[in-house]
């Protein structure tokens, strides 16, 4: 039924597939801002995280300003940090008649994360994954987070209507991930965590379901934060997979989730991976294990996108403790 | 107090709560054209509003909408009363600059402490993003603050902050500000590591925590 859960049986073990993007430009010595313009660059990094830690989904560098800056607003690339949305120019909704006619799958960063995949899909033994932008952090983007959060109670209508903008936009460009050859697609909705239960399904789940149902590949919805209270109107989006941050406690999570979805997470990608040592890597998958024993809808990821300058000793170890058949 | 004076005070407390912005300058206008002193409306409506909604929030009872939303109501009704507590000399609770950090552009936590602290009768100058070291510092000798937050969401700019208290301290003003930050991806311990006097997981814990470095 679930072709995430089939790919799993099918793995016949434990599927260890941490959220490295970034620190591939240091196995190749790039800068951030290279890896997201230039695929070759991109693909480059992707294939030494492939090389050196083997993990069983190949995912590329997360940026959520693709989408945006295709639609012509304005970013800020630094040398080695994330790329930021600048502007958020929607007002109503007939600003979003000056978005109309724009093609964003012919922009050319766009194009360029296009190409990554095309790159890797060619020699992928294992699954290659793409980012999409979810609708409600889109149009947070567009409207600025804060008025965007606050017209969900005092203008809906808009919200809905920057909503509607929003899903075929994410619905073109996931068509254009999955036709390069993206065999996973993620949804990053982190903006959504704002929102109430209630609100989620209203001006989040009910579009990410529309983006999820038009998709022929595997779904996988992230928000990072505590989504706790959020978990089951994020199960009713139909996603195949639902990746969860670290403040999440999986333990608890993966009884209230139906054994149909696929929970993904959720090692401390900051303070566990990005600055702990290696040993406190080793005791974290390990305690994440334990909490997962015997549940097969359950990859071993981290709770987000790895920051740039993981020690790599600590991939190595997140890998190999969560390989180890003694655990 | 009359009756109709306590009855004024609950009106725009619950304006405030259920985020009625619409109404709430009205509410104010005419609970001091009967007699209400600026200073009792804060005390008596907006801090015990805003303590309110930072517990609902800290209980998952109210979510970040509802409380920008309650916040936003709060300042409508702050924008008639701040001159007029001014004019009577009424002192704020205490003088708060905060801002997210330079190389970030962030800014729902930073401003949601900000009208929180607001709320609990602080006097607050709200640098914005992407705040440099020498912003900071100016602003400090500028309105003689006795606090500056910082804020980051990101792990590459909160190491920033470390930058802000050299510059104070260079400055020689570090002893006459206390410190506190706060972002997703701070702790207490990174708090600690830099030399700040605390750190707040929210904006209700952030009020609290203003008012204890300052004594009150």
């Amino acid at each position: 039924m679930n072709p995430l859960q089939d790919w799993i049986n099918k793995l016949g073990h434990l599927p260890v597939a941490p959220l490295i993007g970034y620190p591939g430009a240091r196995l190749t010595g790039t800068t951030l801002r290279e890896n997201l313009f230039d695929a070759g660059t991109h693909a480059n990094s992707l294939r030494a995280i492939g090389s050196r830690w083997h993990p069983d989904i190949l995912l590329p560098m997360m940026d959520l300003s693709v989408e945006a800056a295709a639609l012509g607003l304005s970013v800020r690339f630094p040398d080695n940090e994330s790329p930021t949305v600048e502007e958020h120019p929607v007002r109503d909704s007939a600003d979003l008649d000056r978005f109309g006619a724009a093609d964003i799958v012919a922009d050319p960063r766009l194009q360029s994360f296009l190409s990554t995949i095309l790159e890797l899909a060619d020699r992928a033994e294992t699954p290659l994954g793409a980012y999409v932008v979810g609708p409600f952090t889109l149009t947070g983007l567009l409207m600025g987070a804060n008025e965007a959060a606050i017209a969900t109670i005092r203008n809906p209508d808009l919200v809905h209507a920057v909503l509607q903008f929003s899903t075929r936009v994410s619905r073109a460009y996931t068509h254009a991930c999955v036709e390069a050859g993206a065999d996973l697609i993620v949804i990053l909705e982190p903006t959504a965590v704002l929102l109430s239960p209630v609100a989620f399904s209203e001006f989040s789940g009910q579009y990410v379901q529309s983006i999820a149902s038009d998709c022929s590949a595997i779904s996988v919805l992230h928000i990072c934060g505590d989504t706790t209270a959020l978990l089951d109107a994020m199960c009713e989006t139909g996603v195949h997979g639902l990746s969860l941050d670290s403040v999440v406690d999986f333990g608890v999570a993966i009884k209230n989730v139906p054994q149909s979805i696929v929970l993904i997470g959720n090692v401390d990608p900051v303070r566990v991976m990005g600055a702990a040592d290696p040993s406190v890597v080793t005791t974290a998958v390990r305690d994440l294990l334990k909490a997962m024993k015997g549940h097969r809808n359950f990859i071993l990821s981290t709770g987000c996108d790895l920051p740039l300058d993981t020690p790599p000793e600590n991939i190595d170890k997140l890998i190999h403790t969560a390989r180890d058949p003694r655990v | 107090m009359t009756q109709a004076h306590e009855e004024q005070l609950m009106g725009i407390r619950q304006a405030v709560l259920d985020g009625d912005m619409d109404n709430i300058q009205a509410l104010v206008s005419s609970a001091l054209a009967e007699g209400l002193e600026p200073e009792t409306i804060l005390s008596g409506s907006l801090t015990p509003a805003m303590a309110i909604v930072g517990d609902d929030y800290e209980r998952g009872e109210r979510f970040v909408p509802e409380m920008l939303v309650a916040a936003e109501t709060m300042k409508l009704a702050l924008k008639i009363l701040q001159p007029l507590l001014k004019e009577d000399g009424v002192p704020p609770a205490g003088v708060v600059v905060i801002g997210t950090i330079e190389g970030d552009l962030h800014d729902i936590g930073k401003d949601l402490v900000a009208m929180m602290l607001e709320g609990a009768g602080f006097r607050v100058i709200n640098l914005g993003i992407d705040v440099s070291a020498s912003t900071f510092v100016q602003a400090v000798q500028e309105h003689q603050a006795d606090i500056i937050a910082m804020s980051a969401l990101l792990t590459t700019t909160m190491v920033n902050m470390q930058g802000v208290i050299e510059a104070l301290q260079e400055a020689s003003l570090r002893d006459t500000v206390r410190i506190i930050v706060g972002g997703a991806p701070l702790s207490s311990d990174f708090a600690e590591s830099i030399g700040a006097d605390g750190y707040a997981a929210d904006a209700a814990s952030a009020v609290r925590l203003a008012k204890t470095l300052l004594g009150k």
